[in-house]
């Protein structure tokens, strides 16, 4: 697909009156406050690439990359223009007008098969004594990822040594009278870094009566993709993974991770295959995705039912970017954290603002996105709780990080791993 | 001058993080909202991001030494290209500069770098139960420092005025470096008819005779309550006749808002939770505010008398329902281009003032000329003090459309004038307006010329606006 034939890239960039509303949401522009970075700005800069006015290169790149992503701006716009789908669209067309191997070999080759991946995982629990830093110069991440990663190797906390995957069957019966079938999809970070949630994930599913299938071939959603000029890589991941989904014959796709649900959207299928309109069949499965929060509350309609085990936690919620803005998914994550006996839920300032993590930004621009974090666990901290609940593993790493960093003794938990400990 | 030359010394003035000279970041400060810049590009040389009056002060007297052009800029939210740098030079970005100086508040003063938003002043004077009245649809992301430029004013004109009626006193960078303060050196008196008022002259002078770097506002207590009527009318005509009754049965609205059929439609598609009645030809927003009892009489007194016309009216007291009316109202600007799929709101010929007495006949007038060029004009505005905005919609990236545009937007302009009322009523002249100064002012553009002369000889200061 031809970067100027993309969708936003032909009919949206003129609807851009620069009003500068998004000026006023944007985490990065609280930041920088210039213009380089405001969104409305990025949407100019994708213009300039599509008129030429400016080669596809890397400084191009570089202003560009100066976003989060976080679709802030993109739900205040009033002329409707997804500014994160033009700037990741332009990211594509200035990667596939450039040779970087390493980047190749990290989003082509490494972050397309989950074998590699959990295999340098694992290399990286051993590698946790040594550092990061040797891992990813193994990897030539240095040079994919230039400049901030030896700061950033600091975010990573402890890598797992056994896999959610290790753990779990392809297949898992519902407990009681099966009540629906569901694709459990397992995303990458999840099943790495927090096999807990995934633990706890297939527990309250199964014991609400689905029957959770994880089919094995399962690649990554593609998200670290789009957000890394690599959209064409996203394109096959998609079509793989839905391939393997539709086989499965489920009612449902349920995933834990903010990010990958939005990745699997109708929305996004459409953005990523540079379609108006999408395949009967695949629209039927891309319409099987659902948010486990909000299937648990809207599909399930799950209650106080066998949640039993009662155990005290003041807490605090942090809205993904990839639920809230994405999906506009904010209340079931709370309904679900309301359910738990023993739940107080303190809610925080401005909950939706990004925490700076946003994936690979962290690593990328790791200075600016600790600026950000720093305003977000500032909010936490006023709310007096040492606990945030939050729906996104890239979230989850961030806001631990800002815990340590300010050496408080925190801790960042998914919504179902509560409801997970308070079932029998 | 060589840019390279010109940066090293700004760089012996600012820190580096306060320097843009990178092509590709000039590049940014190529547009504000206008239409004009949207058609064509100028670069300035470099963007400077002072935060002191000493370094705005060392930047121009540069400037003013090496005639270079300088253009003061805010949020560039400007419709009219009056913060983009059409003959080069210096961008001087104020919006950095964003200092709460000080909350006076036993003479309900407030004291304020040019960067500050308009949006966080209200909020942080809330807190002294205070605020700045004037009220523009872009209170989010406007500077103060650009509101006093352009002498903004907004949703609540009609009660509280225009931005100039708050200022006090202005520091003021003039173009050969000198500082001056205006409304007295140590004023802070609230009547002053002490010497010429070099302080309206500036208030409203959109950067051509010198850069503001300090303002003194007068702040009015925080009204306690507030209501806003709804009225929805079948035919276009009743609502400005509605206008009339509601102040001919004395009552002062501090917001009396339009919006056409084709702007609640845009409204609709972009927030459709705040459900529009769609099968109206207009609705009109009053906002009342005060005492709970005067609000209460007021809001009964105006849904009585709009019953008369209209066939629908709604009275509301509910924050949340209010918000969401008024952020209908103020999202219409840019909501605009929902009207066609494949079109973008311009921004041109979009701020046309007549007296009351010719709302009606504007709106009309307005509307056929839309139908000559084929172009959807989606109408609304501050209906209370004759202030229509009025949005074409068009393909801009259509050579053949975006001139139409051009020419239907020249006819707005000369309406304006032959209906009695002016060209612009608050966004301001800039560079795209210029063109009808002479027809406006006729004799009184000379006098403005002298004192421009007079103020700025090298003619370095925002060349190419205003007058």
């Amino acid at each position: 697909m031809k970067f100027k034939e993309l969708p936003p890239v032909k009919e949206q960039i003129r609807k851009c009156v620069r009003c500068g509303r998004c000026r006023t949401v944007c985490p990065v522009f609280a930041e920088v406050k210039n213009e380089t970075v405001a969104p409305r700005g990025h949407v100019f800069m994708v213009q300039m690439l599509r008129d030429g006015v400016v080669k596809p290169d890397s400084k191009v790149y570089e202003h560009l990359s100066k976003c989060l992503l976080c679709e802030t701006c993109s739900t205040f716009c009033p002329s409707g223009i997804d500014i994160h789908e033009l700037n990741a669209a332009a990211r594509s067309f200035i990667t596939e007008n450039q040779s970087n191997p390493g980047k190749r070999l990290v989003f082509d080759t490494l972050w397309t098969s989950p074998k590699l991946l959990r295999a340098s995982t694992a290399f990286m629990w051993s590698a946790n004594v040594t550092g990061l830093m040797k891992l990813a110069r193994a990897l030539h991440l240095t040079k994919v990822l230039p400049g901030d990663l030896p700061k950033a190797e600091q975010i990573l906390d402890r890598v797992p040594f056994r896999s959610a995957r290790d753990q779990l069957h392809e297949t898992i019966p519902a407990q009681g009278k099966k009540k629906l079938r569901v694709a459990y999809f397992l995303g990458c970070a999840t099943n790495l870094l927090h096999p807990e949630v995934a633990l706890a994930t297939v527990k309250v599913l199964t014991q609400s009566g689905c029957e959770v299938v994880i089919p094995r071939d399962l690649k990554c959603c593609g998200l670290p993709h789009i957000a890394n000029g690599k959209l064409g890589t996203a394109r096959s991941l998609l079509l793989h993974n839905f391939e393997l989904l539709s086989r499965a014959k489920v009612d449902y796709i349920v995933t834990d991770c903010a990010s990958c649900s939005s990745a699997l959207s109708d929305k996004n299928v459409r953005f990523v295959l540079g379609q108006e309109e999408i395949d009967a069949n695949l629209a039927l499965t891309a319409g099987k995705v659902v948010d486990l929060t909000a299937f648990l509350v809207n599909v399930l309609d799950i209650g106080p039912g066998n949640l039993v085990k009662r155990s005290e936690h003041r807490l605090t919620y942090h809205d993904p970017c990839h639920l809230a803005k994405a999906q506009n998914i904010r209340k079931e994550p709370r309904e679900l954290l309301r359910l738990v006996p023993g739940v107080e839920l303190v809610e925080m300032a401005e909950p939706d603002r990004c925490c700076g993590g946003s994936g690979t930004f962290a690593l990328t621009h790791y200075d600016m996105s600790m600026k950000i974090l720093d305003k977000k666990m500032s909010a936490i901290r006023n709310t007096g709780c040492d606990t945030v609940a939050t729906c996104c593993p890239s979230c989850s790493m961030q806001l631990a990080y800002g815990f340590r960093r300010s050496r408080v003794n925190g801790k960042v938990v998914h919504p179902v791993e509560l409801l997970a400990q308070a079932l029998p | 001058m060589d840019k390279r030359v010109l940066k090293q010394e700004m760089l012996k003035i600012l820190q580096p993080e306060q320097v843009l000279a990178d092509d590709l970041d000039l590049m940014y400060y190529s547009y504000d909202s206008s239409f004009l810049t949207k058609l064509e590009r100028v670069y300035p040389d470099i963007v400077v991001l002072p935060r002191a009056t000493e370094q705005v002060q060392r930047i121009v007297r540069f400037a003013y030494e090496n005639n270079i052009p300088v253009t003061p800029r805010g949020a560039g939210t400007g419709e009219t290209g009056g913060a983009v740098a059409f003959n080069g030079g210096i961008v001087i970005d104020l919006s950095t500069w964003d200092e709460i100086v000080e909350v006076d508040v036993s003479n309900m003063q407030v004291v304020v770098r040019p960067g500050v938003i308009h949006a966080d002043l209200n909020n942080h004077l809330a807190k002294f139960n205070l605020f700045f009245p004037p009220d523009p649809g872009s209170s989010l992301m406007c500077t103060i420092g650009g509101m006093v430029a352009n002498n903004a004013s907004g949703l609540r004109a009609v009660k509280y005025g225009c931005t100039e009626q708050y200022v006090l006193g202005l520091e003021v960078v003039l173009p050969n470096g000198e500082v001056i303060t205006t409304g007295g050196i140590r004023s802070k008196a609230i009547k002053n008819v002490s010497g010429l008022n070099l302080t309206k002259l500036m208030v409203g002078s959109e950067g051509v005779l010198g850069i503001i770097t300090k303002i003194r506002l007068r702040c009015w207590p925080k009204p306690k309550a507030r209501g806003i009527a709804m009225a929805v009318f079948s035919k276009l005509d009743d609502a400005p006749a509605t206008v009339l009754e509601v102040y001919q049965a004395g009552i002062l609205p501090s917001g009396i808002e339009i919006l056409d059929k084709s702007a609640i439609k845009a409204v609709n598609q972009f927030k459709p939770e705040i459900g529009l009645p769609e099968d109206a030809e207009a609705i009109l927003l009053f906002e009342v505010d005060g005492n709970a009892p005067s609000v209460e009489w007021e809001g009964t007194n105006i849904v009585e008398i709009a019953k008369r016309r209209a066939t629908k009216v709604e009275w509301a007291t509910d924050p949340q329902r209010m918000a969401s009316l008024w952020e209908g109202r103020s999202v219409t600007a840019t909501a605009a281009a929902r009207v066609r799929p494949d079109g973008s709101r311009v921004f041109a010929g979009e701020d046309i003032s007549v007296p009351l007495s010719r709302v009606a006949e504007a709106l009309r007038a307005i509307r056929s000329l839309g139908e000559k060029y084929g172009i959807p004009v989606v109408n609304y505005g501050h209906i209370g003090d004759g202030n229509v905005h009025t949005a074409p919609v068009i393909d801009p990236e259509n050579p053949a459309e975006a001139e139409k545009a051009n020419q239907l937007v020249h006819e707005i302009h000369l309406l304006a004038i032959e209906l009695e009322g002016s060209t612009t009523g608050e966004h301001g002249v800039g560079a795209v307006r210029r063109q009808y100064a002479e027809l406006e002012h006729g004799e009184a553009l000379k006098v403005m010329r002298l004192i421009k002369n007079a103020v700025d000889p090298k003619g370095i200061m925002n060349p190419g606006k205003l007058i």
